[in-house]
């Protein structure tokens, strides 16, 4: 049947194809269109050629917004990539009560990031549990100001992101670390190899397109960071909005009433030609192990 | 408390529908509404949409939506509420898709650039006797800058009082009988109460995102150019203002993690006793009394410090009427009906706003005391000054420039910025937005 009618490969493909150009190319190229005009959320709507990028040259908040987004993905990608395969390999083994213990690793992902969010800032406000703890400690004399201090509150947004994901990307290294042979293992082991031998010679080099497909992933994320910063200042971006995410910028220029929604769609671009930067970038990357290999 | 005040809503509009509300806009014939709106063809189907009213009013505006039923047969009434949180965004929706509610529950800031565009009915010309009736600083909030007539019915009205924590003011020496009344006098309880507290409570929380504009204004700085075309706050007297707030940030009068924080986690610390002035609405009582009520216990309220001027700062409601209404008399009456004295005296009855009629403030409950509740004595205050309040928070400042505007003086406070420099971009700023 489907040998007789070349359109019949078409047919099942229509469903898929019809959410991804209604939900994602028509968006996509309704947001590349409107870049080019002053359409704001009421009224506007007139072509403007490049004056939506050329004001993002000179737009202070953009390159704040958009070095805080780089600044995530350098620092939150590889701690996404290498604590979560730690945390595989040490719950990896069958050892009585394992799953408890897989279970409370997991559980974050599954939290609400609006609640995790008000744990985190109850637990990092200047009179919280950190401070607290700290002051117990007579470590520092003055409450730390992890949600008053534009950097700090940045580096704790972080925090929160990779403590709530390390669950999730555990749980892939744990499918990953399964296909790892087990003879390369025990071959090693007599061959007199160390732990921590056998984990770089074997189960790394095993591994990497899962870690390269989890540097992707977490970079894409990353990106996007919006909820962790949002919720942790209280919606403000930190003083001054100074950490502030891209995600965050164009929430502030287009929504509402007063909305700049050509502009808007301009940062959106910008964003989009980061996040497949990153994507080109570790594609290249996992490339370039395979030929070296 | 919830089920008693909703228990004694219910029976002010049983007793208002008993009386008869008196529109007598069911009449045909061309006959006038009291607000001078045209009364015949008041029939058919409405939507009215509201901001945030369900479920704790839902048996106060369902009995008016009756009340206005049976008083004109043939007329049904929708209603529809919609949380503040996104509300923005279903507005533009609505209004880019022609699709606005017959009436909207709107307040000054969101109604602004919907009445730029020309979406509302102007009641200078559809209501002709409207203005007449209600509170003129109420009225003139739905205005548009360098332009003529006016766009909403004013609804319920809030307007701030001084409330404050009397226990933590005897802590601090201070007499729990007087709450302070200038700005001075507020900065100086506020060190004293913060050094008393000592880390355990402070003086005040600066709620930037509410408060600074209208202290600005009371202050009498100049928020904006005649024309309301540009914003001129970047003067010396509100730099002494950024200067005095940063002065007290640094010395600890407000706690550390408030200068990012808004008006909600003001309510939050104060309900935890965690600070102890708090100027804001006298409808917050309500919340304080339900969640924390040790606090309400423990509260006294102030008449709202207004600056060397005198001009106490209200915040208003109104209902507004699409010019894409394909019902327009019906959607009128319906508004006129919602927010005329009788039923609004009845919504005061049940929370703490204000009407926006003017006589209906002279309904004895706004001046009566007897009970001794905190309530009543705030009712009384905010009563007082609602004659002579206006909306000072000017209906350009929109979420943008407010972002933009509280973001300097956050820098500020944090002593990134000089004063007048955090003043002198803000102003830049939020010119290149109101500029377009």
């Amino acid at each position: 049947m489907i040998g007789r009618h070349k359109s019949v490969p078409w047919l099942f493909l229509v469903p898929g194809l019809a959410i991804a150009v209604v939900f994602f190319l028509v968006p996509f190229a309704n947001t590349l269109v409107l870049s080019f005009t002053d359409a704001r959320a009421l009224g506007g709507g007139q072509f403007t050629g490049l004056h939506n990028y050329a004001r993002l040259l000179d737009d202070a908040a953009f390159w704040l917004a958009l070095r805080n987004t780089l600044l995530y993905v350098v620092v939150v990608v590889p701690f996404m990539v290498v604590l979560p395969l730690l945390l595989a390999v040490l719950v990896e083994k069958e050892l009585p009560g394992i799953g408890f213990f897989r279970a409370v690793f997991y559980s974050p992902v599954v939290a609400s990031m609006v609640v995790v969010g008000l744990i985190w800032s109850w637990m990092l406000g200047s009179d919280g549990l950190v401070n607290w703890v700290l002051r117990s400690l007579s470590v520092v004399n003055e409450p730390i100001g992890f949600l008053t201090d534009a950097q700090l509150l940045l580096f704790s947004a972080m925090f929160v992101t990779v403590w709530k994901g390390l669950g999730y990307y555990m749980v892939i290294y744990l499918a990953a670390l399964a296909s790892v042979p087990k003879e390369l293992h025990e071959a090693a082991r007599v061959d007199g190899a160390t732990a921590i031998r056998r984990f770089f010679a074997i189960t790394v080099p095993t591994i990497r397109p899962t870690m390269l497909l989890i540097g992707v992933l977490s970079a894409i994320a990353a990106t996007k960071i919006f909820a962790e910063i949002y919720v942790l200042s209280s919606g403000s971006g930190g003083p001054g909005g100074q950490a502030r995410s891209l995600v965050m910028y164009i929430r502030e220029v287009g929504l509402g009433l007063g909305g700049e929604i050509g502009y808007a769609s301009a940062i959106s671009l910008a964003l989009f030609v980061v996040t497949i930067g990153f994507s080109l970038l570790f594609i290249r990357a996992s490339r370039g192990e395979e030929e070296v290999s | 408390m919830r089920n008693s005040a909703r228990i004694v809503g219910a029976a002010a509009v049983l007793l208002l529908t008993v009386s008869g509300c008196g529109l007598g806009s069911g009449d045909a014939g061309g006959k006038e509404s009291p607000t001078g709106a045209p009364s015949s063809k008041v029939t058919g189907k409405i939507n009215f949409q509201t901001l945030q009213l369900k479920p704790d009013f839902d048996k106060y505006i369902n009995g008016v939506i009756t009340d206005f039923e049976t008083q004109n047969p043939g007329t049904k009434v929708n209603w529809v509420d919609i949380p503040y949180e996104g509300a923005q965004e279903r507005l533009v929706t609505d209004a880019t898709a022609g699709t606005l509610p017959d009436v909207v529950n709107l307040n000054p800031q969101f109604a602004q650039p919907l009445e730029k565009e020309g979406l509302f009915l102007d009641l200078a010309k559809a209501a002709p006797k409207a203005q007449a009736m209600y509170v003129p600083g109420a009225w003139d909030s739905f205005q548009i800058p360098g332009k003529t007539g006016s766009y909403g019915f004013p609804w319920y009205l809030t307007s701030e009082v001084t409330m404050y924590n009397k226990d933590l003011f005897t802590k601090a020496g201070l007499d729990p009988a007087t709450p302070p009344a200038t700005f001075e006098d507020l900065w100086a309880d506020a060190d004293k109460l913060a050094k008393a507290g000592n880390g355990e409570f402070y003086g005040l929380h600066p709620a930037l995102d509410t408060s600074f504009i209208t202290d600005l204004a009371k202050l009498g700085v100049p928020l904006l150019n005649d024309a309301g075309t540009e914003w001129t706050f970047n003067t010396p007297d509100a730099a002494a203002y950024v200067d005095r707030l940063s002065k007290m940030y640094k010395a600890g009068v407000m706690p550390k993690d408030s200068l990012t924080q808004t008006h909600a986690d003001q309510i939050e610390a104060y309900q935890a006793g965690r600070i102890a002035l708090f100027p804001s609405g006298p409808n917050f009582l309500k919340i304080i009394k339900e969640n924390a009520p040790a606090i309400a216990k423990a509260t006294g309220v102030g008449p709202q410090i207004t600056g060397p001027h005198g001009v106490a700062n209200m915040a208003v409601m109104g209902l507004l009427v699409p010019t894409t209404s394909k019902n327009q008399a019906t959607a009128l009456a319906f508004a006129e009906f919602m927010t005329n004295a009788k039923n609004q005296v009845a919504f005061s009855k049940i929370v703490t706003v204000l009407p926006s009629v003017t006589g209906a403030l002279k309904d004895p409950y706004f001046t009566d005391v007897s009970d001794g509740t905190i309530e009543s004595q705030a009712r009384k205050i905010s009563a007082e000054q609602i004659p002579k309040a206006v909306n000072q928070v000017p209906v350009q400042f929109d979420d943008r420039i407010k972002a933009v505007v509280i973001g300097k003086i956050q820098l500020a406070m944090q002593g990134q910025l000089t004063s007048k420099d955090a003043l002198d971009q803000a102003v830049k700023e939020a010119n290149l937005i109101t500029g377009g």
